[in-house]
């Protein structure tokens, strides 16, 4: 009971930081269906930020912008913060996170190259972008002050299975730096931010109604990592752990995995593209199969 | 027949010792308490006062950040939610293993009148969010309604104060609260001026000082306590008692409290507001604050205020450990200043006679020069402080709280807890608990038994209900706790009856 007490003291008195990474990538489905939408979800992600600010005095927040070209901060810019004066009754920490996002976020979209065909997000990037500067605030801490760092991701794109690589070494990164990964996916179920968030021990949830979508960020991202077992949120579903191959950038099955640097392929080739490795024996498989069991009876 | 002598009866449970005299335990004026902001409201308040200060969103915000954690997760759920929420929805959002935890957050809300059983259609009964609590925090954190108070627009100030000067300028004025309480105040020119009959007022009202015999004013044990106390807790309770005083001087309480919240929790350090379109009241009330130093205002007419570093964060104690550490622009310097060793020496690097009057309440004084005193902490006087009423832990939280930078450096490079040596700590402790040898209960003594069967048949059930305190066979005496006193008479009555 007595640990338990501290515990909770404990946790009060950390810093929660929350990173949200907003996908506004202009060829998402649901920005084509409507542009209204994405001043919706915008909204909603203003309000939820500010619901997390809300929570204790020194919980922290970070909204990264993710497009097809560029990653930007929108939220907390690293110049003097504009001078605000109150307009209603909004408080003014929080009036400031929504004027400074939205005035970001306007500049940001108007500067913003034409795209002539849909084009992927660069969301690897964008957490990358997340994952170094949590490290930084990381090490900037007074000593004996802990902070408790995660990331949202909130994106209605396709699966990017071209950006394998670095979405692994992300996942990987922030699983070492105890940085929970939590999705929500706008439109398709998204296997690689799924495995990312089970890796992390993050929550993955796919919205496929706008409307209700502050009500549901609420209630499954809100709530800090170390408080979600107290909490009954949705079952993690099962994930997909299907890599992607380095030849052709697509989820399989089975494939080839070179030995020296573990790179995935699902064709044969004779030298690996990544570490430049020949393979000696190029046999294909039941040959393989064969020698395996001859080397069984000699032994 | 057994006759029962009531009374109360004392007992010694370490045994050993031959000294069984009472101590003075109670009879003493009673030790400082000191609540936090949670605590306050539930014991002053009523559910109607309380929906008045909920018409304040600054008041909702900070009680919105005071409810413990589930509690606020369960609020942000049903915040947008218009109808009631049946009960057995919310309990369905709790994990089942933390039902305990659940339940203190549910009881919580109820006692703060945040939300309120209602029953809706079908026979079951709901909760529903008290309408004026539900409309602020909508509006703080969506925004609507009229500005906050004191967020007026101003043109920009010709001279700003940076934040260096208003820490100075603020521990100043607090100081000078201090060194009036231990009668240092008027000797030495530092802090030039005296504080106002206000200001005394508040201290005698919270009984950290009393009128003496001789109509002059003297610290109390209270007193002595409270200059223990971290800066912020002494700031806390301060403003507590002051509020208590507020009705009285006709300041209404829900803007006083509005305000002090806007000014220490959600104001930013550095930044001027503005006095603007407050009443007559409210200006007396910042005057006050100024007073203390909790705001800074360069002339008494001026309509721009400063809140300092004092001000911030001065309800909760881990969130003002953090944020003043965590502050971007570092500007604490105004910390540590002792050093403890593991031979129980104490150096302080002070020449203030505030600060060598608290140390030379729990340590003897070795020596004095100009700039540094030594003094080294015995069983004598500790023990002397203890029976003062100070508290081990008081002093152990005021040698850490000012400790030296030094002693910080050791603290990161060995990891632990405390910085001061583990040694002293515990003995200091140990020492508190010699004199807690004795625990008091009441009891009914019972004695002059005819046979020993009696005794044993009376001995055997009092045990088994608990209730038995002391016994001794060969005497045939035993004591019963007063509230199994009623229940072993009945038992005996019986047990007699039967028996002849």
């Amino acid at each position: 009971m007595e640990a338990d007490q501290s515990a909770s003291k404990e946790a009060e008195s950390c810093i929660d930081l929350l990173v949200i990474v907003l996908d506004t990538n202009p060829s998402q489905h649901f920005v084509r269906q409507n542009p209204q939408n994405l001043t919706q979800i915008l909204e909603a992600v203003i309000a939820f930020g500010n619901a997390h600010l809300m929570q204790k005095a020194q919980n922290k927040l970070a909204v990264v912008s993710c497009s097809h070209h560029a990653t930007n901060f929108l939220y907390p810019l690293p110049r003097r913060q504009v001078e605000l004066r109150q307009m209603d009754g909004q408080y003014e920490a929080f009036n400031l996170v929504e004027k400074t996002v939205k005035q970001q976020l306007g500049s940001i979209l108007m500067n913003a190259p034409r795209l002539s065909a849909p084009c992927e997000s660069l969301l690897a990037g964008s957490m990358s972008m997340a994952l170094c500067y949590i490290s930084r605030l990381q090490r900037n801490l007074a000593p004996g002050v802990k902070m408790h760092s995660r990331i949202l991701v909130l994106t209605g794109s396709n699966e990017c299975a071209s950006q394998y690589m670095t979405f692994m070494n992300v996942f990987f990164t922030a699983q070492k730096l105890g940085i929970t990964i939590d999705t929500c996916a706008l439109d398709k179920t998204l296997s690689l931010l799924q495995q990312g968030c089970d890796i992390t021990s993050g929550q993955f949830l796919k919205v496929t109604q706008l409307d209700g979508l502050l009500q549901y960020l609420l209630w499954v991202f809100l709530p800090a990592p170390q408080i979600r077992h107290k909490l009954v949120l949705p079952p993690p579903p099962k994930v997909d752990y299907r890599a992607s191959c380095f030849c052709h950038r697509e989820l399989i099955d089975i494939g080839y995995v070179c030995s020296v640097c573990l790179s995935v392929f699902c064709k044969y080739s004779p030298i690996c593209t990544t570490c430049h490795t020949i393979f000696k024996n190029p046999g294909p498989l039941p040959i393989k199969g064969k020698k395996k069991k001859k080397t069984d009876k000699q032994m | 027949m057994a006759d029962t002598k009531s009374g109360s009866g004392r007992h010694s449970a370490a045994g050993g010792s031959g000294n069984t005299v009472l101590s003075p335990l109670g009879q003493g004026p009673a030790n400082l308490e000191c609540k936090d902001f949670q605590e306050y409201l539930r014991t002053r308040q009523t559910p109607e006062s309380l929906e008045k200060l909920y018409n304040y969103p600054p008041i909702c915000l900070a009680v919105f950040r005071e409810l413990p954690e589930i509690a606020r997760q369960f609020i942000i759920r049903i915040l947008f939610v218009d109808q009631p929420v049946p009960q057995a929805v919310v309990t369905s959002w709790g994990a089942q293993r933390c039902a305990k935890e659940q339940a203190e957050a549910t009881s919580c809300l109820t006692a703060l009148n945040v939300w309120r059983v209602t029953a809706i259609p079908g026979g079951l009964s709901a909760w529903e969010l008290s309408p004026t609590f539900k409309k602020s925090v909508r509006q703080v954190l969506l925004g609507g309604g009229k500005p906050w108070p004191m967020t007026n627009t101003l043109d920009k100030d010709s001279k700003p104060r940076d934040i260096a000067f208003l820490d100075t300028y603020a521990m100043s004025r607090w100081r000078c609260v201090l060194h009036y309480m231990v009668g240092t105040g008027n000797r030495s020119g530092t802090d030039a001026e005296a504080i106002s009959p206000d200001a005394v007022r508040i201290l005698l009202h919270a009984n950290l000082m009393k009128r003496d015999e001789r109509d002059g004013i003297t610290i109390t044990r209270q007193g002595f306590q409270f200059l223990l106390l971290d800066t912020r807790a002494q700031v806390w309770h301060f403003m507590l008692q002051y509020l208590d005083t507020c009705e009285e001087r006709g300041i209404s309480l829900p803007e006083c409290l509005s305000m002090l919240f806007q000014l220490t929790q959600f104001s930013t350090l550095g930044r001027d507001y503005s006095s603007e379109g407050m009443n007559n009241q409210m200006l007396t009330f910042l005057q006050h604050l100024r007073e203390f130093g909790l705001v800074f205002q360069r002339k008494r007419k001026e309509g721009r205020f400063y809140p300092t570093r004092l001000a911030l964060n001065v309800t909760s104690k881990e969130a003002a450990a953090t944020a003043s550490v965590a502050m971007d622009e570092e500007a604490t310097q105004d910390c540590g200043y002792i050093v403890v060793e593991t031979n129980y020496r104490v150096y302080a690097y002070t020449d203030s006679p505030l600060q060598v009057a608290v140390l030379g309440l729990f340590t003897e004084l070795l020596y004095r020069f100009p700039n540094l005193v030594v003094g080294v902490l015995t069983r004598d006087s500790v023990r002397q402080a203890l029976r003062g009423g100070i508290t081990a832990e008081q002093i152990v939280s005021y040698l850490e709280q000012y400790a030296h930078p030094n002693m910080r450096m050791v603290e990161s490079a060995i990891h632990s807890k405390s910085c001061l040596p583990p040694t002293v700590v515990d003995q200091i402790k140990l020492w508190e608990l010699e004199r807690n040898r004795f625990t008091y209960t009441e009891g009914v003594l019972y004695n002059q038994f005819l046979s020993h069967t009696d005794f044993v048949t009376l001995r055997d059930y009092a045990q088994s209900i608990h209730m038995l305190v002391w016994q001794n066979e060969r005497t045939r005496t035993m004591v019963v706790q007063k509230n199994g006193h009623d229940d072993v008479k009945r038992y005996w009555k019986k047990y007699s009856k039967s028996g002849v």
